[in-house]
């Protein structure tokens, strides 16, 4: 009862600051930053308490996809006030709330009631779980720069320079971003895959499982791996880097969502 | 009341630039003028605001009208006669709001222009620094700062840029960020592409200058503070470039669709920023539509320039509002300087009366002891309390009100509590106040001792 309340204000929280920097973004609301921070610091807070309090009642933070999905907001609304502490990119936050959002909503869709499957008590399925956390709030960081780079780029060729011109930062700092957080993700996710790739060699005695959420995740490093390959070897950047990086976060977000159908296909059968 | 706040100076406004110049002080010299003032022409505080767009001389002073003379001469003293024409004026609450609206960048050139602050903050340091600064003009001041960014803040005032160099130069920041060691390519010799030059090279990029005519590249190198290259190096300079001004006087494009994407190629494509200020135009519009190049004509950047000069104007209105509401809650705030004073002088004149009385009468009881002296002190300041109380609370609830000052005077007045020293009246209630709210200020100057609220009862009585 105490979780689920705690579930719902943090939701609340999350989504009156996504609202908020929606409202900065767009409208130039500047006198909201003191809200907007009170209601995201709160909304972080809150969650680290409902994060432990599901430890402490004896669930493990990566039980079920439901429970991973939560650790993912999380860490992407981490990996984003980290940034903000070393760079001048604050308004991306009308990019990276809603992401965040969207998967703490996602996290309440379901719960396995079933206790804690006994391969996750191996060591190195939690794991192979904690690097692909960390590398999809690195991701999720590079797709908010590549969306605002979008932006910006398109702003500047049609000379529309209007508000959320001014607002939003400049394309170089963007484009750095994007490329050192892609960087971030896939040297996670490589990782994550490797892990991948040995538990289900160790748990399925080498026979390939061609599952659709294993193969988009192979497809999401693929893209990163491209797009990083194109960046230093020819110069690739800009736009079509940005695109690219929008596809490759894309493709990260549909491996969790394979997952969750997986989990909710289970469940009804 | 102990003085008024007055400004006597001139703008672009009202002044041509040609007296301006002639006004405008070095800041090195504005402590000397500023003591100058203040010893010789007997101001309280002084403050001289001076820029390329306007002088002004913000004073505090006894007799109000004797200072707005005094500053008109000050200006006729430096400027010569010609200058009185061009003088404005004005005293209390519109000196105040002046001082506000100057600063929130509501009466600059360019309304919104972000410089005007810097240079108000400049000179309240410089008159701090010199100790001409006290109570009314440091409150005033910060009051004039803290407007500044509420105006900031809650209007879009400051948004969108107004000249078509500081349009080039916002746009390459908002394409490469920090534009310190970028470089920028001036192409050709055209009054605008200097101009933008200029600008750029005062962000702090590097300017290359090229030219058919290799002279011309050279003096306009050593005017913008840039390097001239020969006209050869073309396609290498553009290959490392930046930003590329482009005011050529060429007839056909001098930068063609062709040639840009070889240069894209050997730039890796790194994002390029074309400006082309030439007309007709130098650079292929179709290089517009290549990746990571972002290119502006002239009649882009003056739409631009256009479109951010209307949006402020609309803004301004707002601003408006904010700098009138903050005028009145500074003049609320300037009509309890009075009042601490004197509820101090009041008090005080009215415990003087009493304890002489009982000294007088103690004198002539036979039987004197400390004990009763301590009951007779306690019971004389219980009556000036209880005789004060219903004046003071009607004098602490009218003070912020428009009447207040009078109603002060009148006090002052009645009871012979001659004129508020200026410089006494200022301290105590800085040091009351502790730059809280003013109504801070007058609660602990009403806040009654303890203990007044009756008789104590000692405890020796009948032993």
């Amino acid at each position: 009862m105490l979780i689920s309340g705690l579930f719902i204000t943090t939701a609340l929280l999350y989504g009156i600051a996504c609202a908020l920097y929606l409202a900065h973004l767009t409208r130039g609301r500047e006198g909201l930053t003191r809200a907007t921070n009170g209601a995201l610091g709160l909304a972080v807070a809150l969650h680290v308490v409902y994060l432990v309090g599901n430890v402490v009642a004896g669930n493990s933070p990566v039980g079920d996809i439901y429970r991973v999905l939560s650790l993912v907001s999380f860490a992407i609304v981490s990996a984003f006030l980290a940034t903000t502490l070393k760079r001048p990119v604050t308004v991306l936050g009308a990019f990276i709330t809603p992401v965040t959002l969207l998967f703490f909503l996602a996290s309440g869709l379901g719960h396995s009631v079933a206790s804690v499957p006994p391969e996750v008590r191996s060591r190195l399925l939690p794991f192979h779980i904690g690097v692909n956390v960390l590398g999809v709030s690195a991701f999720a960081l590079a797709f908010g720069a590549a969306l605002a780079y979008v932006l910006q780029d398109r702003s500047l060729r049609r000379k529309e320079l209007g508000g959320l011109f001014q607002r939003l930062p400049a394309l170089d700092v963007l484009d750095s971003l994007s490329f050192r957080a892609s960087l971030v993700g896939f040297s996670l996710l490589t990782v994550g895959v490797v892990t991948g790739a040995m538990w289900m060699a160790r748990e399925h005695s080498g026979r390939p499982m061609l599952e659709p959420a294993s193969l988009m995740g192979i497809a999401t490093w693929c893209v990163f791996a491209s797009i990083l390959g194109l960046r230093v070897m020819s110069g690739w950047r800009g736009r079509r880097a940005a695109l690219g990086t929008i596809v490759g976060f894309l493709c990260a977000v549909s491996v969790l969502a394979f997952y969750v159908l997986r989990a909710t296909g289970g469940a009804l059968s | 009341m102990s003085g008024d706040l007055i400004v006597v100076g001139l703008s672009h406004h009202t002044a041509p630039v040609e007296l301006r110049e002639r006004l405008a002080t070095n800041d090195s010299d504005v402590p000397a003028e500023l003591k100058a003032l203040v010893n010789d022409a007997g101001l309280h505080e002084a403050l001289l605001l001076s820029t390329c767009n306007r002088v002004e001389l913000y004073a505090h002073a006894a007799e109000p009208h004797k200072a707005l003379e005094l500053a008109r001469a000050h200006f006729r003293e430096r400027a010569g006669d010609g200058v009185e024409r061009c003088l404005y004026q004005h005293r209390g609450k519109e000196a105040t709001h002046h001082a506000f609206r100057v600063a929130a960048s509501l009466d600059s050139l360019v309304v919104g222009e972000p410089q005007i602050l810097g240079q108000v903050k400049t000179a309240f340091e410089l008159a701090n620094d010199a100790g001409t600064v006290g109570m009314l003009l440091g409150r005033c001041f910060t009051r004039a700062f803290a407007v500044a960014k509420r105006v900031r803040t809650e209007t879009r005032i400051a948004e969108g840029t107004v000249s078509i160099s500081s349009v080039a130069v916002e746009l390459a920041q908002k394409i490469f960020g920090d534009l310190r060691g970028r470089r920028a390519l001036l192409l050709g010799a055209g009054q605008m592409g200097e101009t933008a030059a200029r600008s750029l090279s005062a962000t702090g990029a590097r300017l290359v200058v090229v030219n058919r005519n290799r002279e011309k590249a050279d003096a306009l190198a050593a005017a913008c503070g840039g390097e001239a290259r020969d006209y050869e190096l073309l396609l290498t300079e553009l290959v490392q470039a930046d930003v590329v001004i482009s005011s050529t006087s060429s007839t056909g494009f001098v930068l063609t669709r062709d040639l840009m994407r070889d240069v894209c190629r050997s730039r890796r494509h790194r994002p390029l920023f074309i400006i082309d200020i030439a007309v007709p135009r130098d650079v292929d519009p179709r290089v517009a539509d290549m990746d990571n190049v972002f290119l502006y004509d002239v009649d882009d950047l003056q739409r631009v320039a256009d479109d951010g000069l209307a949006q402020r104007r609309q803004e301004a209105d707002a601003a408006e509002a904010i700098v009138t509401e903050e005028v009145q809650e500074f003049e609320a705030w300037r009509r309890t300087l009075a009042l601490t004073p004197t509820i101090v002088e009041l008090r005080r004149h009215f415990q003087q009366v009493v304890r002489d009385e009982v000294t007088r009468t103690t004198q002539r009881l036979s039987a004197k002891n400390s004990d009763d002296e301590r009951t007779l002190d306690a019971m004389s300041e219980a009556i000036v309390n209880k005789l004060l109380h219903p004046a003071l609370a009607t004098l602490k609830a009218e003070a912020t009100q428009p009447d207040g000052e009078q109603l002060i005077a009148a006090v002052r007045t009645l009871f012979q509590l001659g004129l508020v020293p200026v410089a006494e009246s200022a301290a105590e209630a800085t040091h009351l106040a502790e730059v809280a709210k003013p109504q801070d200020a007058v609660r602990g100057a009403l806040r009654e001792p303890n203990g007044t609220q009756g008789l104590p009862t000692p405890k020796t009585r009948g032993a």
